[in-house]
């Protein structure tokens, strides 16, 4: 069986096993896990078995309910996951359980590594949808586009501004560069920017980009704002919406 | 721009039977890697399948009537990525096909990951989690996006490619070749320049082993086929929990420039 710990910092304050009934968290002394402190509302969360998940929901507190380091109103629980309220955490040990939440719809047969799975369409549905609404509810707002942009301060280009849409941004005197610089002695390919799954990525070409005042080591992540000086280009990468 | 290739596929460590199938076409520049899923000997059914159907349509004359440009859309993509695009419909249809007509078969699939050079363009089609990287000036690039359930998370922010590497749901798949009569197809073409070197390789690699440990086994490397051979190794050493497929694809750098014959010379000695 599942089981919840409460910790303060690494000290263990209390630890209840989760059965069909909610667990449930907060300041008043009739919670299952009582959380002695002002940062914690009366019933502050609940956690409880949906089916075989097990989910951690937020209820209406306060301060909010982190899992891991995200704010959440509701989540689906895994083992090895920790709640933070205030300044407590709950350790969630779920290694005892049999059901696997994802896999639930797999035919159970000798287990294998690793196995590779596709989601049917309606699960991928409601993984993606519980995943957009756990987006939207944390700080992230994928309903807005977001364009990364080159805004050009400084130096001999082509162009003023490049709203970079490509997964390979080169910035070279090459005919074949996004970002054309001109000028003698300018490398055919002096940096490039690869769009990731987490950002945009600057690395080298023949030249080593400064960022923020110092040469990059290898490929960095850009952050919004961050000002990039290569062959004489000063550019200020922003994301704009 | 001169062309040299090679790829090595491997049954891992772990692994009873080897899933991943690939095959470079040297005449037509076209490379391809598929690693297939479903139990028993299917997932190699659906991968071996997906390699044919491309090839067969990429190879196929123009004007063919067999190989019609089923449902490939326009955007503004050069003819060839668009005819790669279409093969990698008639794969998706040819393995849900089977799959429906032999009942053993119902739930194999496959990832697709090919790439097609012509001149200073490469053509680029991808569905699953494989992967294609460029290599230039000792920067490892990655041209393709995972559909897995962690990139997906990834890309909407909520968990970091710290934990997505960490987490146990990597396995889970959001698009794959076969599952549905229609798929979706993601392409891209990309400019080349002398030196680039393309990395198509399958998941048990990249699991396996990181990128900066990637990007140095190319550079170190220079013969494609010893290479790909290279990074199976380390993929192996690691563990080897998957089938490991890599294929290299090298731009030779034609130097025209003023000492180039120096450099000519010394090659012959070699």
């Amino acid at each position: 069986m599942a089981k919840l710990s409460l910790m303060f910092e690494s000290k263990l304050v209390k630890e209840v096993p989760i059965g069909n009934r909610p667990v449930t968290i907060g300041r008043s002394p009739d919670n299952d896990l009582p959380v002695d402190n002002l940062a914690v509302s009366n019933y502050h969360a609940r956690v409880y078995y949906e089916g075989s998940r097990l989910v951690v929901e937020d209820l209406d507190s306060l301060n909010g309910t982190f899992v891991n380091d995200l704010r959440v109103e509701r989540a689906t629980l895994h083992d090895g996951d920790s709640i933070w309220i205030g300044k407590h955490h709950i350790k969630v040990d779920a290694t005892a359980d049999t059901a696997i939440p994802w896999d639930a719809g797999r035919k159970a047969a000798a287990p294998k590594i690793n196995e590779t799975m596709v989601l049917d369409t309606k699960a991928r549905r409601d993984m993606l949808q519980q995943a957009a609404a756990m987006g939207e509810r944390s700080q992230f707002s994928p309903g807005r586009m977001k364009m990364p942009t080159l805004v050009v301060l400084d130096g001999k280009v082509s162009q003023k501004e490049y709203v970079l849409t490509n997964k390979l941004t080169v910035i070279g005197k090459s005919p074949m560069a996004t970002v054309r610089l001109r000028g003698w002695f300018k490398p055919q390919v002096a940096a490039q920017i690869n769009q990731r799954d987490d950002g945009y990525y600057l690395g080298t070409g023949a030249k080593i980009p400064i960022v923020n005042g110092s040469p990059i080591p290898g490929p960095v992540r850009l952050n919004d704002g961050d000002m990039i000086e290569i062959c004489g280009v000063r550019m200020n990468f922003v994301i704009r919406e | 721009m001169q062309i040299v290739s090679g790829g090595v596929t491997d049954l891992g460590r772990v692994r009873t039977n080897n899933e991943d199938s690939f095959r470079i076409i040297e005449p037509l520049n076209l490379f391809i890697l598929s690693d297939g899923m479903g139990g028993e000997a299917h997932g190699e059914i659906a991968s071996s399948l997906a390699v044919d159907t491309i090839e067969k349509v990429c190879s196929a004359p123009k004007g063919d009537s067999d190989v019609t440009l089923a449902g490939a859309s326009g955007e503004n993509w050069s003819e060839q990525t668009r005819r790669l695009q279409s093969a990698v419909f008639q794969a998706n249809f040819n393995i849900y096909e089977s799959s429906q007509n032999h009942p053993e078969q119902r739930g194999m699939g496959a990832t697709l990951t090919a790439g097609w050079i012509n001149g200073s363009k490469l053509s680029l089609a991808h569905v699953g989690d494989s992967r294609a990287y460029l290599l230039r000036t000792g920067n490892l690039q990655q041209l393709t996006n995972d559909h897995s359930l962690v990139a997906e998370q990834v890309r909407r922010g909520i968990i970091t490619p710290q934990q997505a590497e960490e987490s146990d749901m990597q396995s889970v798949l959001l698009r794959a070749l076969g599952a549905h009569p229609e798929v979706d197809v993601d392409v891209d073409e990309f400019d080349l320049f002398p030196g680039d070197l393309i990395l198509v390789c399958s998941d048990g690699l990249t699991r396996m082993v990181t990128e900066p440990e990637i990007a140095g086994t190319l550079q170190a490397e220079t013969d494609p086929e010893k290479s790909a051979q290279k990074l199976v190794d380390l993929a192996n050493e690691r563990g080897g929990l998957d089938n490991v497929t890599v294929i290299v694809v090298r731009l030779q750098d034609e130097s025209k420039g003023w000492f180039s014959w120096l450099r000519r010379d010394s090659g012959k000695k070699e």
